[in-house]
């Protein structure tokens, strides 16, 4: 993003970076950037703390009232809220199903209450539902794949299968208003689901396969202490 | 998901050390009074509207996303699990803080926040972007748009 602020820096636009990695900044000298302590993925913070999202933003754009020369880099000191998530945080569900298709219809009216508590959901990016996304990766490297709907190649709709079935069961977790952390919800899914284990069974099958393009996606279905954790 | 600090290594030093040119050039644009700001976000989440194309792997397109398209509809389309997405699926504001620049415009902090935000694909060469990037920028230019907030995920 240091390098689209020089384009548009250059076009005419002022700019300021929020920035996660303070490395990248540094090195191709954005010329106002905001560093921030949160999580990657998180440059705003905690979900629904609106008073901390609003401090990060106007603490961004004052960088924009900085007196003297750029690059200006300024530091955010302030943690995000919620990093511990919520005391003894359970599922709000029995999971004790034997396959990935049962698990996830269990999942299912959970998953619409949750969408009816929240009205929004941020699945659908594979086009395929819950259900078809579990099969469509269960066959995948099967003698007998399900056949892949128009528009997208197989692998890529394989790699946004998942993530829509991660979406499915983190948005179903969510359903009865409570605040898990980031770290409590992929405890859960990685190590109490049947699906994460689908899906690392999936990786250890796609590391071992003559698929290139289907490899180099592999390592990055799991996140990275995942990925070292059950290796 | 956890901060960069706290990723355990080698990713850690991978995502760090990853190859940024340094730019001979600085251009800088000065920025106008906040009374006068005309705000938009450009997020490097591969951020989507539902039902468009997902974006790929160092894509190098981008796609508008209209304020008034409703945050059930827009996804994210990113292909790195090292971040986060939970906080996303929880509140859109985490990676495009549109609300929070509606309540700057609401309470005169700025004088506007855009009609439309922007979305690249993260870990794509800036320079493979360069074009699309101006292109961007004359986009918003052309709408009055004068402040950027840039963010990457």
């Amino acid at each position: 993003m240091s390098g689209l602020a020089h384009f548009l820096e250059d076009e005419g636009l002022s700019t300021v970076v929020v920035a996660l990695v303070r490395e990248h900044v540094v090195k191709m000298s954005a010329p106002r950037a905001l560093w921030v302590p949160f999580e990657m993925g998180r440059p705003f913070a905690t979900p629904n703390d609106v008073e901390l999202q609003q401090r990060v933003l106007k603490a961004a754009l004052a960088l924009l009232d900085e007196p003297g020369s750029t690059p200006l880099l300024k530091d955010f000191s302030e943690e995000a809220s919620n990093l511990q998530g919520e005391l003894n945080w359970t599922f709000p569900g029995k999971l004790d199903t034997d396959s990935v298709i049962a698990e996830v219809s269990s999942i299912l009216p959970i998953w619409h209450k949750a969408q009816q508590r929240s009205g929004r959901s941020t699945f659908g990016i594979s086009g395929l539902s819950a259900e078809a996304a579990v099969e469509y990766i269960e066959r995948y490297l099967s003698p007998k794949p399900m056949p892949n709907p128009k528009g997208m190649a197989p692998v890529s709709r394989a790699r946004f299968a998942i993530d829509d079935i991660k979406l499915f069961y983190f948005e179903a977790a969510l359903a009865n208003d409570g605040k898990p952390s980031s770290f409590q919800l992929n405890e859960w899914f990685w190590k109490q689901t049947l699906a994460g284990k689908m899906i690392l069974d999936f990786q250890d099958a796609a590391r071992l396969g003559d698929d290139k393009n289907l490899q180099l996606i592999a390592d990055s279905l799991v996140p990275p202490e995942r990925t070292y954790e059950y290796l | 998901m956890v901060r960069l600090a706290d990723v355990p290594e080698p990713e850690r030093s991978y995502i760090a050390e990853l190859e940024c040119l340094p730019y001979a050039h600085h251009p800088f644009t000065q920025a106008v009074a906040p009374e006068l700001r005309h705000v938009a976000i450009v997020s490097s989440a591969g951020l989507i509207v539902r039902g468009q194309r997902p974006m790929l792997a160092n894509d190098t397109g981008y796609r508008a996303l209209s304020a008034d398209v409703a945050s059930n509809d827009i996804l994210c389309s990113h292909v790195s699990i090292n971040f986060d997405r939970s906080g996303f699926l929880q509140d859109i504001n985490v990676m495009l803080p549109r609300d929070r620049l509606n309540e700057l415009e609401a309470e005169g902090s700025i004088a506007k926040a855009a009609d439309t935000h922007y979305a690249f694909m993260g870990a794509t060469h800036p320079d493979e972007l360069e074009d699309k990037a101006r292109e961007v920028g004359r986009s918003m230019l052309a709408l009055g748009v004068n402040t950027v907030v840039l963010a990457p995920v």
